[in-house]
C-alpha cells in the first residue's frame, strides 16, 4: 500500500470518529462541539489501549502539520463582514486584539509561575 | 469544471503555493493561513464572487476541520503524563485567562459604546468558532459577527503573539501553551504546535478547557456586567 493511500484511509477514519462525537453530542444535546467530544473519545480509546498509536499514526501527522490549511474557508468568512468594522468599527478590531494579547499574557503568566513554584518544590 | 471544484482547487493551489514560500522565507507575514486568506478574499472581490459561492467547494475543506481536530488527541495521549502532572497550574491559568477575555471584551465593548448585540457577539470571541457561535446564540448575539470575532482573536493573536510574548516574559512551552491556547484556539494551537509539540499539547488542553469553562460562565459574567 502506498502512503498517500494509508493517509485517507486514516483520515477516514479520524473522520468516523468525528461523526461519533457529533452524534454523541446531538443525542445528549451537548454545547460542546462534536470535534471536541470527538477528541476526547479518541484520547480515551488509546489510553485504553483499543485503538493502538500506529494505526492512525500517518493520517494524525498529516492533519496536525496541514492544521492551518483547513481554517481558510471560515477565515475567508470575514469578508461577508467588512462593513461592520469601517469607521467607528475600526475599534472594535482594536479592543478584540488587546482582549486577546490580555488573555495570552496573563493565563501564561499565571500558569508558568504556578508551573515554575511546581518545578522547584 | 464546476464552481465547486474550482473553489477547492484554488483553495488548495494558494495554500500549496504559500506553504512553499513559507518554508523558504519563514516570517509572521509569511504564514499560509493569513497570506492565503488574503489572496482568496482578493480573489473574491476582483471578480465579484460571494463567499456563498466560495463556499460551494470551502465547505468540503470546511467539513475537515472536524477531522482535524479529532487528530489533537494523539499529542494529547503523548504527553499525557506532563498534563497530569501540571494540571492544576495549566487549569488555574486557563480559568484565569477565560475570565479576562469575557471581561475585557464586554467592558471595554461597551465603554467604547456598541450595542448590546456586538457586546453580546464578542463576548466569547477566544474560544473555538463552533462554542463561541452557539454561546453568542444563547446570550443574545450574533453568530456570524461572532465567527468574525473568533477570527479577529485567532489570526490577530497569530499577528501579535510573537511581541506579547515577549513583553510578558513567556518562557516556559507550559506557559505559553496555556496563554496562545486561551487567547486564539485553534490557530494559536497551530501556531504553538508548529513551534513544539509539549506546547502545542498544552495549547489543546488550553482550548478545550476553555470552550468549556467561557460556555458556563459567559452568560453568569454577561448579566453581571451589562
Amino acid at each position: 500500500m502506498n502512503r498517500v493511500f494509508i493517509v485517507m484511509l486514516q483520515v477516514a477514519g479520524l473522520y468516523g470518529i468525528y461523526l461519533a462525537g457529533s452524534w454523541i453530542q446531538q443525542a445528549l444535546g451537548l454545547f460542546i462541539p462534536g470535534s471536541v467530544i470527538g477528541m476526547l473519545l479518541l484520547f480515551v480509546l488509546l489510553s485504553l489501549k483499543i485503538i493502538p498509536e500506529w494505526l492512525l499514526q500517518q493520517g494524525v501527522a498529516f492533519m496536525i502539520r496541514h492544521l492551518p490549511f483547513f481554517f481558510i474557508p471560515a477565515t475567508v468568512g470575514i469578508i461577508s463582514y467588512a462593513h461592520v468594522f469601517k469607521g467607528k468599527g475600526m475599534l472594535l478590531i482594536v479592543i478584540g486584539l488587546f482582549s486577546t494579547a490580555l488573555v495570552m499574557a496573563v493565563s501564561g503568566r499565571v500558569t508558568q509561575m504556578l508551573v515554575k513554584r511546581r518545578e522547584e518544590a | 469544471m464546476s464552481t465547486a471544484l474550482l473553489m477547492m482547487v484554488l483553495t488548495i493551489a494558494i495554500y500549496l503555493a504559500t506553504l512553499f514560500v513559507y518554508r523558504r522565507h519563514r516570517r509572521l507575514y509569511t504564514t499560509p493561513v493569513i497570506v492565503s486568506t488574503a489572496l482568496i478574499v482578493i480573489i473574491l472581490l476582483v471578480f465579484h464572487l460571494p463567499y456563498e459561492t466560495y463556499m460551494t467547494g470551502g465547505k468540503w475543506i470546511d467539513r475537515l476541520l472536524g477531522p482535524a481536530v479529532v487528530a489533537l488527541a494523539y499529542p494529547l495521549y503523548q504527553f499525557r503524563d506532563i498534563l497530569k502532572k501540571m494540571f492544576v497550574p495549566i487549569m488555574t491559568g486557563t480559568v484565569i485567562g477565560a475570565v479576562v477575555g469575557i471581561v475585557s471584551g464586554l467592558l471595554l465593548s461597551k465603554w467604547a459604546g456598541f450595542s448590546d448585540l456586538i457586546i453580546h457577539s464578542i463576548v466569547p470571541k477566544s474560544v473555538t468558532t463552533p462554542v463561541a457561535m452557539s454561546i453568542s446564540e444563547s446570550t443574545g448575539g450574533v453568530m456570524p459577527l461572532t465567527a468574525v470575532f473568533v477570527m479577529i482573536a485567532g489570526i490577530g493573536g497569530l499577528l501579535i503573539h510573537p511581541f506579547v510574548l515577549k513583553v510578558s516574559g513567556l518562557t516556559h512551552r507550559i506557559g505559553r501553551g496555556v496563554g496562545m491556547g486561551s487567547a486564539s484556539h485553534a490557530i494559536g494551537t497551530s501556531a504553538s504546535m508548529e513551534r513544539d509539540t509539549l506546547e502545542g499539547s498544552i495549547s489543546t488542553v488550553a482550548m478545550v478547557l476553555s470552550a468549556v469553562i467561557v460556555s458556563i460562565i459567559a452568560p453568569g459574567l454577561t448579566l453581571l456586567f451589562m
